[in-house]
């Protein structure tokens, strides 16, 4: 790992030596990870601009390919767990994720279904907050990755409702018909 | 919905989709978009402050993503660097075993920020050697001082 700074602090500025608290206009600033949550919002838009552009390049089969296989490769463990069938993992999976975006999300779980209600997406309300527009594909990470973590398992996704303004959804998840 | 806590490895698929459908150039393509589109704001910063931009940029970004760096702003030396100890994106994507990263994640960063800075008359060096240790180095320095030396 690398080294670290030490020196005193007037300020927002850590300095080396007095000569250079004096003289030098130097400023140096030292984090470590536990310093911070991680919670950098701003990778919502860069989600939508990732999005919009191979929407616009390669067209919306591209969009749709690229999230399935990423749903595909980086959910294996929670697919694993619907496989088995294991609803309440998705369930829980749910609740961690709009806990750690500090945002509201109404999660009905029962034997067969799961329900999920969301007042507003949290991605759609940082990505409006930046001034930018939701590409009309960007409804995909919600529909196609849902599809996409269900594929194979017992269970299907379903996105009843949503709006694109402010990404308020509903989503279900039930048990297929003989599964 | 996929949260921005999960968008690195997002991210990364999102390289090797681009990648599989127009090669290493439709990736590099991406990057240049995203420098021309999303960072305008670092640009505006160091228009604004010349290299103390660079500081008020990441002072941001990197403390949202709870990174573990050293950050060094040397005005009269006209120079910032960043030590990143411990890359917060390139460590999630070292640990996660289930999941193959992009083979060359880490260039994006190079890319992205070079395409606003250089154009500026900065002097852009990343050292990215240290990468599988989720680890660089990336030093700016203005104008006159990269003239100077």
């Amino acid at each position: 790992m690398g080294r670290r700074e030490r020196g005193m602090a007037i300020g927002s500025r850590v300095y080396h030596t007095i000569r250079e608290a004096l003289l030098v206009p130097k400023e140096i600033m030292v984090r470590h990870a536990a310093d911070n949550p991680y919670l950098h919002r701003d990778f919502h838009a860069a989600m939508n601009g990732g999005i919009h552009y191979l929407r616009e390049t390669f067209g919306l089969p591209a969009v749709r390919d690229y999230l399935r296989q990423f749903a595909h490769e980086y959910y294996s463990p929670l697919r694993a767990r619907l496989l088995a069938g294991d609803l309440g993992a998705l369930a829980q999976h749910t609740r961690e994720i709009y806990a750690a975006e500090e945002a509201e999300a109404e999660v009905m779980l029962s034997e067969n279904e799961l329900t999920i209600r969301v007042p507003a997406c949290p991605a759609v309300t940082h990505i409006r907050k930046l001034g930018q527009e939701p590409d009309e594909a960007f409804v995909e990470t919600t529909r196609t990755v849902n599809e996409a973590i269900c594929e194979g398992t017992p269970f299907v996704a379903e996105l009843l409702a949503y709006d694109p303004e402010t990404g308020a959804s509903q989503q279900r998840f039930s048990r297929r018909a003989g599964r | 919905m996929i949260s921005c806590t999960e968008f690195i490895p997002a991210y990364s698929e999102l390289f090797k989709t681009l990648e599989k459908l127009g090669g290493v150039k439709a990736v590099e393509d991406f990057w240049d978009y995203l420098s021309a589109g999303y960072l305008s704001n670092l640009r505006d910063l160091v228009a604004q402050h010349g290299i103390r931009g660079c500081w008020l940029y990441w002072s941001h970004t990197l403390n949202e993503e709870a990174a573990d760096f050293t950050m060094t702003l040397d005005e009269e030396k006209g120079e910032f660097t960043i030590d990143m100890h411990a890359c917060p994106s390139k460590a999630r994507l070292l640990a996660a075993s289930h999941f193959e990263p992009y083979h060359d994640y880490c260039r994006h960063c190079d890319r992205l920020y070079r395409n606003i800075l250089e154009p500026m008359g900065y002097d852009y060096e990343v050292d990215l050697s240290r990468c599988e240790e989720a680890a660089c180095r990336l030093t700016i320095r203005r104008p006159a001082a990269a003239k100077a030396e």
